[in-house]
């Protein structure tokens, strides 16, 4: 094989990708020793656990997915108005960190909660319950995203000719649908399946004595600093995250895309329409509910005694350095989205744009932190960094931000680049313009778009996040959504609600501005097609 | 006639399909060379290395009696036509012309003024300002070849250019191919799968078969002679075929008038 300069950027990048994501792993995985597995695996906690684990997760993966596909089937099958609007608000809660989720059902439904009082009932929202709950709240949004997709491709025509066959609706959908969906449908079931068993804000918050194996690592790592035990812990939630990945990696729907696909035409309904409706309805009330119970919290004086209008909770929180807080998180979080999306443009280049044998374990390489849940990405970061200078930095959160949340904007991005003329290199080759010209003249301005959704996507992640960096801040350099359980310890809801608040204040914000400049761009390239 | 090109031994080892073996045949000067053969013939692969874009394997490449056959693209004097335009969505019409000028240091005002020249003389000077995905096919590829033109190259490469057109454009198309040649004296090297394509502008034809040639010869010389079965099968037999189906109606035309 010949040494080109192109090589030699793959390698690096391999190379890079293999020390931020591998190496800390491994060396996790050489921490465990037989006293911690045997600690692990004879207490009878650890079973409690893995059982309340499997058992909360299937539950609420089922209703999670059952919840998404009436979400998409109703934006995407149904003639209902404020599609767009709904879209919208149906992601909010992927917005805010999940343990926030748990926190609002706990104002909501708690011993004190508001709708506890209003019924006058008793609570039994701590446990499987709402732990379940909570978890379907934290999950749905991304599975409604991921069926969106996959109903939004899917092609009319054969359904136009089961129509003029005369084949029953029904039928239609057993035949059709199911053949269709079922593949893609797998990935989602296990990425919602990953998303949930991995996560500890839900059950932590919510939980009560109901603890899950996350808990238990967040518990054993982050409380007692015990990370032998954490470690055993973390490598079997290896195990469903690095499942569905190998999954995903062998089931890839070839070519699906490529079809010519004719899109789904509506007929009027109104009774489909209603349901429609009537689905979307439901969710969005609950999603705006728990939203609603931040706000009571935060801007009541003293809830439930005294329920007058007040920003003193605010001045509370940031008297408490929530302000310095809420600062250091935003300036993480444009760091990781610099950083992130350079990275993960430079890296799709290579993969999408540069087709040669090497490139395809780079593209391998750069999905794999897709199989490490955050929390096991954090334990494996703070073993390996912890005695050095970088440990209690910014530095080793952005890092650590990028690794986690690399995956996304890099898929982004190579398929944006893959979908570009191959032809644009060579023409430069040919015109005498070099590469690196026809990246900043070309390839860059096409794919402007996605930059930015990238950069949103490194920059929303970042500033909800609360898995990976929980084991890697120190009381200087803590991000603001780890604040929430800091208050809720303290049982001070009122501060955890602003919290919450300012963190989807800030992250809809950034989402506002990445869609209004998109829809500025996008009526401007319709404007000069009339010109 | 001079000889532009002389293609000496050409070999490209592929796994899959495209390869290349053994070719050698020339190009003369100003003339019109269509290469003609099914998709996966090693026609492309051709064309790629004349211009650069892949180094062959083995053999050499000569132009105006100067081995190319590892000069760097740009340095060769040459354009290339590719079938899906590969124009740059994010300029101007005008600025996809002018963007190598401009870059190779020509003054701002000489670079417009040439890219304008060939716009108008592409018939789309009313559309200098419109991005790419805001015209129809035909009209990308004519800004493609406005691009080409304005490096000012003596040989031009086509690499099938109408495929994605229709029937009408194409045919407005290749006359004002032919029309450019005349007027610019460049040698153009022209592939295609399309038989009609081929025989209604070419000075020569080079026909391939599985990576080698099976005959390279005027479209008269061709017809008259085919050199093997192959030729006679995938060229006469069905250019043949097209005319005859169309013909008779012509004929009935012709009696009604």
């Amino acid at each position: 094989m010949k040494i080109t300069k192109s090589l030699v950027g793959r390698i690096s990048i391999f190379v890079i990708l293999f020390a931020i994501i591998i190496v800390p792993l491994v060396r996790m995985l050489f921490y465990i020793d037989g006293a911690a597995l045997k600690s692990v695996f004879t207490s009878d906690g650890f079973y409690t656990a893995l059982l309340n684990s499997i058992t909360s997760t299937l539950v609420a993966t089922v209703i999670s997915l059952v919840v998404a596909y009436a979400l998409a089937w109703s934006i995407h099958r149904t003639n209902m108005r404020f599609k767009a609007i709904l879209s919208i608000v149906l992601v909010f809660p992927m917005l805010i960190p999940s343990i926030s989720h748990g926190m609002g059902l706990v104002i909501l439904f708690g011993n004190n909660g508001i709708i506890t009082r209003l019924f006058d009932a008793s609570s039994s929202i701590y446990g499987f319950g709402g732990v379940v709950l909570g978890s379907v709240i934290y999950s749905f949004p991304v599975a409604f995203l991921m069926i969106s997709d996959i109903l939004k491709y899917e092609d009319y025509s054969p359904y136009e000719a089961a129509n003029v066959l005369g084949i029953s609706k029904p039928r239609q959908f057993g035949a059709i649908t199911l053949p269709y969906l079922r593949k893609p449908l797998i990935s989602v079931v296990f990425a919602t399946f990953t998303m949930i068993v991995t996560d500890y804000g839900v059950p932590l918050s919510v939980g009560g004595q109901f603890k899950t194996l996350p808990v238990i690592l967040y518990e054993e790592a982050v409380g007692q600093l015990n990370y032998s035990v954490g470690s055993v812990i973390g490598l079997v939630l290896l195990v469903p995250a690095v499942g569905a990945f190998l999954f995903d990696l062998l089931n890839q729907d070839k070519g699906n895309s490529a079809y010519v696909t004719k899109p789904f035409r509506l007929e009027e309904n109104k009774k489909r329409d209603i349901i429609g409706y009537v689905v979307c309805t439901i969710v969005v009330l609950f999603t705006l509910l728990v939203l609603v119970s931040f706000c009571v919290q935060a801007f009541a004086k003293r809830y439930p005694s005294d329920m007058s209008f007040t920003f003193d909770n605010f001045a509370k929180t940031f008297k408490r350095d929530g302000g310095s807080f809420l600062l250091n998180s935003m300036l993480m979080a444009l760091l990781t989205s610099a950083v992130g999306t350079a990275f993960a443009f430079i890296t799709a280049y290579f993969t999408a744009r540069m087709k040669t044998k090497t490139s395809r374990f780079l593209h391998l390489m750069s999905i794999v932190s897709l199989a490490v849940p955050g929390l096991v990405l954090g334990l494996s970061y703070v073993i390996i960094f912890k005695s050095t200078f970088v440990y209690g930095t910014l530095v080793i959160l952005i890092m650590v931000n990028v690794v986690h949340f690399f995956a996304s904007p890099y898929l982004m991005m190579y398929n944006a680049l893959g979908k570009m003329n191959e032809n644009l290199e060579s023409v430069g080759h040919i015109l005498g313009v070099n590469r690196l010209r026809i990246i900043k003249d070309v390839i860059i301005p096409q794919s402007k778009y996605t930059l930015l959704e990238m950069f949103s996507y490194f920059f929303v992640n970042s500033m909800m996040t609360i898995s990976a960096v929980s084991f890697l801040a120190t009381p200087d350099n803590k991000p603001l959504a780890l604040l929430i359980n800091q208050f809720e310890t303290y049982n001070m809801m009122e501060c955890a609600a602003v919290v919450a608040i300012l963190i989807f204040a800030v992250n809809v914000t950034v989402k506002g501005i990445v869609g209004a400049i998109k829809k500025h761009g996008e009526k401007k390239d319709v404007k000069s097609k009339t010109v | 006639m001079n000889k532009k090109l002389e293609i000496k031994n050409l070999t490209k080892e592929f796994d899959g399909k495209g390869a290349v073996h053994d070719v050698s045949f020339d190009v003369y000067d100003g003339e019109f060379l269509s290469i003609l053969g099914p998709s996966g013939c090693g026609k492309t692969t051709i064309l790629r290395m004349l211009i650069g874009l892949i180094s062959p394997t083995s053999g050499t490449i000569y132009k105006d009696g100067e081995e190319i056959t590892h000069v760097a693209p740009s340095a060769r004097g040459m354009g290339i036509v590719f079938q899906n335009y590969a124009l740059f969505e994010n300029m101007t019409v005008l600025g996809n012309v002018e963007y190598a000028l401009k870059i190779k240091k020509e003054t701002k005002a000489t670079a417009r003024e040439t890219a304008l020249r060939l716009i108008e003389q592409m018939g789309l000077l009313e559309h200098k300002d419109k991005k790419p995905y805001h015209l129809s096919g035909g009209q990308q590829q004519r800004v493609a070849i406005a691009r080409t033109l304005a490096l000012n190259p003596d040989i031009i490469l086509f690499d099938e250019p109408m495929s994605a057109l229709d029937v009408d454009t194409r045919l407005a198309l290749r006359k004002e191919l032919k029309e450019l040649q005349a007027e610019y004296k460049t040698t153009m090297i022209y592939i295609t799968h399309d038989q009609e394509e081929a025989f209604s502008m070419s000075d020569r034809i080079m026909v391939m078969d599985n990576s080698v040639i099976s005959q390279i010869g005027t479209p008269e010389e061709i017809v008259t002679a085919p050199a093997n079965d192959y030729v006679r099968r995938f060229v006469v037999d069905n250019l043949r075929m097209k005319v005859e189906s169309i013909a008779k109606y012509v004929e009935m035309g012709n009696e009604n008038h």
